[in-house]
């Protein structure tokens, strides 16, 4: 029997396949799972001439899938690389070791694709966007659409052909020692650049002020804090909305309905003023 | 300004096309369309305003900086911030007479971005609950063997879901919207209490959105030093986000470098046969 090769027009097409339909038919009870089987389904067309085959194949896919679709591109690689194999005959691999690596991995993998894509590239990205965007200036969402979209596009590609050539080991490069120490680094900047953003775009301010009898200013309470840091009260906006979150779970939804309550009695109060008028 | 019954589907559409989940694959529809700035650059296109659109999508883009979903939970819905809080914020800023990019009209922009955003997460679980019944026909599919139906329910189907859930909401909203604009501000004067409160809210909406990111990065107290050295660079220095970034990339490389000197460090113990205690290195990832 000669040895079964996907061609690259298959695997274009299964790349194709999870690109684009990872999250189409995404429901609570099977997230991606149908991503999963589109993705998989011009291979096992390819490997397996008779229809018990493919079907054996195809089932191997309904189990439950959810990760971080972008960065788990290398998942659906992986896969790719052991299908062949296991249509060669390679006694190693069947149903069950394809999806326990599977179920393994969904769970780090999500974990970093959450953190590097979502809470750090993005972030960076738009940061420098909305920087760009002053004034309304196109320059920042263009800037963000180009540059996102060719990362990710060229990412998701060489992940997914990593995944196929290299197998299990192409995870290590996700996840050995100097993939760490590059997704920290990585990770600290986008928290500076995030920072950075908190005081640029951010604006947390009191309208708090006292006057003498003759009128005259004497303590303006924004001053006197932003002469102790610039920008503290943001700043510590910030860290209460964080504490809320981080420390005592509350729900993002239920933090922002706290800062109504407590813009309500700081109206009430004369804390804050927004200073409107007609 | 006004939103015509056209202008209003073809923001149904985009809506259909950036829902998370949506229409457009989530590179192009979610992370791209779907993200409010880019939104803004849309909404202003088909508005006809687009300086005022993408200051409006700015200022909430800044909320939801980081939109990150873990395990399918949403504190917002993206199609309802981007295509439907966009265009009516910018009806809101233009009745009103408030420039988009002062601090007031940025603050309208956040609230009313933030309130559609929250109401719109059950257009989320409308679409996904939807997407069962396509999941339903699709496992019938894979028992008979019929795959290429795979792909129909996978890519096809789900536009019904998306049209009941995303097109028909943005559309009626955006419809009723403008009238809605109105009577708030004819019922509600500027400087009552409501319109102070909501007002402030707006300013303090985008702590949120970083608070959130925090929480992600945040394990100790010392992880808040990159935060808030990034934050003096800005308050205090005055840099813009580029400059600030050239300056943390030269910091990342700084600890990406000390970190790769220990791990080579280590490995050369190895490697001269040394007993290295192995211990350290299952570092949680």
């Amino acid at each position: 029997m000669a040895e079964k090769k996907l061609s690259k027009k298959a695997l274009n097409k299964s790349f194709r396949n999870w690109y684009y339909g990872h999250l189409t038919c995404f429901s609570q009870e099977h997230m991606q799972t149908f991503g999963y089987l589109c993705a998989m389904l011009p291979l096992v067309e390819e490997l397996y001439d008779t229809k018990e085959e493919q079907q054996e194949a195809m089932n191997t896919y309904t189990a439950f899938f959810n990760t971080e679709p972008q960065v788990g591109s290398v998942i659906v690689g992986v896969t790719a690389g052991l299908e062949e194999a296991r249509a060669n005959g390679n006694d190693d691999v069947d149903s069950e070791t394809i999806n326990g690596l599977r179920a393994g991995l969904m769970g780090p993998i999500a974990g970093i694709g959450d953190s590097l894509l979502v809470g750090t590239l993005i972030p960076i990205l738009l940061g420098i966007a909305l920087g760009l965007s002053s004034g309304g200036s196109i320059v920042g969402p263009l800037f963000y659409i180009i540059v996102w979209n060719l990362i990710v596009t060229f990412g998701m590609r060489f992940l997914y052909f990593k995944g196929y050539e290299l197998g299990g080991k192409a995870v290590d490069v996700l996840v050995g020692e100097q993939a760490t120490a590059i997704r920290e680094a990585i990770v600290s900047l986008g928290t500076m650049v995030v920072g950075a953003v908190a005081a640029t775009w951010v604006s947390v301010k009191t309208s708090f002020h006292l006057v003498n009898d003759a009128g005259e200013e004497f303590l303006n309470l924004q001053n006197q804090i932003d002469s102790v840091y610039p920008g503290l009260l943001t700043a510590a906006f910030v860290i209460f909305c964080w504490w809320l979150m981080a420390k005592k779970k509350v729900t993002p939804v239920v933090t922002m309905l706290i800062l109504v309550a407590v813009a309500f009695v700081g109206v009430l109060l004369g804390v804050f003023n927004p200073g409107l008028q007609y | 300004m006004t939103i015509s019954w056209i202008q209003a589907v073809i923001l149904g559409i985009f809506a259909c096309l950036a829902s998370m989940p949506g229409m457009g694959g989530s590179v192009i529809g979610n992370y791209t369309l779907g993200r409010p700035l880019v939104a803004g650059l849309v909404c202003g296109i088909i508005l006809g305003d687009i300086p005022t659109g993408i200051m409006v999508g700015a200022a909430m883009q800044v909320v939801y900086i980081a939109l990150v979903t873990p395990g399918g939970t949403v504190s917002a819905d993206v199609r309802a911030v981007s295509y439907i809080g966009i265009p009516l914020a910018m009806l809101a800023l233009h009745s009103y007479g408030l420039d988009p990019a002062s601090a007031k009209g940025i603050s309208l922009a956040t609230s009313f971005g933030a309130m559609v955003g929250t109401i719109g997460t059950v257009l989320f679980y409308g679409t996904a609950t939807l997407n069962l019944v396509w999941q339903h026909i699709g496992w019938q599919a894979v028992e008979k063997g019929d795959f290429k139906k795979l792909y129909l329910v996978d890519m096809g189907l789900p536009w019904i879901s998306h049209l009941i859930c995303s097109f028909i909401p943005t559309v009626v909203m955006c419809k009723i919207g403008v009238p809605v604009v109105e009577t708030i501000k004819t019922t509600l004067p500027m400087d009552g209490i409501p319109m102070m409160t909501l007002f402030t809210v707006g300013s303090m909406l985008p702590c949120v959105g970083i608070a959130i990111l925090l929480k992600q990065v945040v394990n100790k107290v010392s992880d808040f030093i990159p935060f808030f050295f990034g934050f003096t660079l800005a308050a205090s220095l005055g840099l813009n986000l580029v400059s600030v970034t050239v300056v943390a990339g030269m910091f990342a490389i700084l600890q990406y470098n000390l970190k790769m000197t220990g791990i080579r460090a280590k490995e050369a113990a190895l490697a001269s046969g040394g007993s290295f205690d192995d211990d350290d290195d299952e570092e949680d990832i």
